[in-house]
């Protein structure tokens, strides 16, 4: 029984290892011909003995890809700031002044986590041509706020729901203001959740093409749009395609790994703590 | 509010307001913004994409003007052969990859349940898909791996004494398909696990201790347990998969012709192409009514799922 236990691990740890490499392989090939001068990218077989270059580097931030990440960064982190100054008030309201509407307003914001980007679209561009905003970052922001701020509702809902109920009602009998309680008493044992809130809001925003590419041209482009316009596989540089390529996934890819424990909540609104 | 800083009102009854009464109002304030932004961009922007829907207006033309035209954009759609086509595109290509991620994702959830030597690192790197951009996703599959004359697929078949196919070319939604499934099994693996390891273990053990095997276990106890997280990644599988836009803008452009338009990429096409706002916007609205097709069909799993949160 023990031998048989002992073999059957060893298949399932073989198999494993054999599943993983050919999956993240990939990933870790772009991330070496990042490496690589133009030549030995199309080699074959892929080589991994090389001697690595980094003047993929240079020409990546020389061909204009830091003005990308700039706009990524402002879009991503203002619009992650303000999902989460709304967010984090509103989960606080339902859990602290709890009701029986608390259900309806929670199904509600889950159903429109349902509504798909193109339902919305076009009506979001007219607005934001007539308006101006159209090719800045405001609309980038004001469009990821609303589509995270079901997320960090939930997220914080869910965590604000674990705080004992006794603390809760210490901040209630001291009569402190609604905004001491959450600021003095909730929100400094909450901070794990402000930080899975804001990891998921960053990852799904930095990685968003379909309202980047529409409401943006010349201004205000983020990194997706970047990647996306790439020239077709004819005299295409693989090395400095993957160098830029490498450059936009890495902070996703590590947030990702960082988040990974809350991910499952975050993605099926609680339904399942994966 | 005005009563207090009104002086003919005494200032009395705003002060002595019950405790219920001012709670609600603190309530109110701290509720309304996220809910009014949320409601701004999903469904006040929805009502105005059902009203643009029955309008005949294009964007770059203006000289023709908008013109109310009724159900007639719909009207015209139902009788598209692009249209059809697209819908088609879209239920094979979301089906597809739900199911062969789905099959994946149990399996290595299976795996992944099984204790090993750095399965922790394992499960870490097997995610790692799910994180990458999907432009990105789409520029390593189509260059890097599936180009006929450079991809290393491609350079795989050839040695094998086969023509390397052109996948992307031939079998668009084939292509899509593949680059979908790596991108997308890690989601069901990662729930199912999450079902996998809520599994007493002293349950199978009874079950070992009355003489089932492995297949049993699996098939009468696991399965079972199982189900409603099927149902929940089948349900948000097929909701996050019917948006799948990026990808067939990289990776094919909805082509070749017609091959590979899903629904997503018609309606950016119609709208930023053809700057036909009418008919985008129908097509915005079918789409949105077949979310909510498949929302409902789900609708007792949904009501389990606000059950389930209030027990959190």
């Amino acid at each position: 029984m023990k031998v048989r236990l002992r073999l059957g691990t060893t298949v399932a740890a073989l198999v494993a290892y054999i599943v993983t490499i050919l999956i993240v392989f990939p990933i870790v090939w772009m991330a070496l011909t990042s490496f690589k001068d133009e030549v030995s990218a199309y080699q074959m077989p892929p080589s991994l003995a090389f001697t690595p270059i980094l003047d993929n580097l240079n020409d990546a931030l020389n061909s204009g890809i830091m003005t990308y990440i700039y706009h990524s960064v402002v879009a991503v982190g203002v619009s992650t700031i303000v999902a989460l100054a709304l967010g984090i008030p509103a989960a606080f309201a339902l859990v602290w002044h709890a009701r029986k509407s608390n259900e309806g307003i929670l199904f509600w914001l889950i159903s429109t986590k349902f509504m798909p980007a193109v339902g919305v679209l076009i009506p979001l561009y007219v607005i934001f041509k007539d308006i101006h905003l159209l090719d800045t970052l405001w609309a980038l922001i004001i469009v990821y706020a609303a589509v995270n701020l079901p997320l960090v509702v939930w997220i914080m809902y869910s965590f604000f729901s674990d705080i004992p109920k006794d603390l809760l009602e210490a901040g209630r009998v001291d009569g402190a203001s609604d905004w001491q309680v959450l600021s003095r008493i909730i929100l400094p044992i909450s901070l794990p959740g402000v930080a899975v809130a804001a990891l998921l809001s960053v990852i799904f925003s930095w990685n968003e093409f379909l309202f980047a590419v529409t409401f943006t041209y010349t201004s205000a482009p983020t990194v997706p749009v970047f990647v996306s316009s790439f020239l077709t596989s004819e005299g295409l540089f693989w090395a400095r395609m993957s160098m830029a390529l490498s450059l936009a996934i890495v902070v996703p890819v590590l947030l990702g790994w960082t988040a990974q424990r809350q991910l499952i909540r975050g993605l099926t609104l609680g339904a399942v703590k994966g | 509010m005005a009563e207090v800083t009104t002086p003919t009102v005494r200032p009395q009854p705003a002060a002595r307001k019950t405790m219920a009464q001012r709670s609600t109002a603190e309530r109110r304030l701290f509720l309304s913004p996220a809910l009014i932004l949320v409601g701004l961009v999903t469904q006040v922007a929805f009502l105005v994409t059902i009203y643009y829907s029955m309008l005949s207006w294009n964007l770059v033309r203006p000289d023709l003007g908008i013109h109310f035209v009724g159900l007639s954009n719909y009207a015209s759609l139902l009788s598209s052969s692009a249209f059809l086509t697209a819908l088609i595109n879209t239920i094979f290509l979301t089906v597809g990859v739900l199911v062969a991620g789905m099959v994946i994702g149990l399996l290595l959830a299976l795996l992944l349940n099984r204790p090993f030597p750095l399965r922790p690192l394992v499960r870490t790197l097997l995610i790692t898909p799910f994180f990458v951009m999907p432009v990105a996703t789409a520029e390593i599959w189509k260059n890097m791996l599936l180009n006929p004359v450079y991809g290393l697929i491609s350079w795989l078949i050839q040695q094998t004494g086969i023509t390397p196919p052109d996948v992307l070319g031939s079998q668009p939604l084939l292509g899509i398909g593949i680059m979908l499934t790596w991108e997308w099994f890690p989601f069901f693996m990662l729930i199912l696990l999450g079902g996998l390891q809520s599994l007493p273990e002293d349950l199978i053990e009874a079950a070992h201790i009355d003489g089932a095997g492995p297949w049993a276990v699996f098939r009468y106890i696991t399965i079972p347990h199982l189900q409603r997280y099927i149902a929940v990644s089948t349900l948000f599988g097929l909701i996050y998969l019917l948006g799948v836009f990026g990808e067939i803008f990289v990776g094919t452009q909805g082509g070749p012709g017609d091959a590979s338009t899903t629904l997503p990429f018609l309606i950016y096409r119609t709208a930023f192409s053809n700057w036909d706002v009418g008919t985008a916007a129908a097509l915005g609205v079918i789409a949105v009514l077949i979310t909510i097709l498949i929302a409902t069909g789900f609708n007792r799993i949904l009501l389990r799922m606000t059950g389930y949160a209030e027990a959190q």
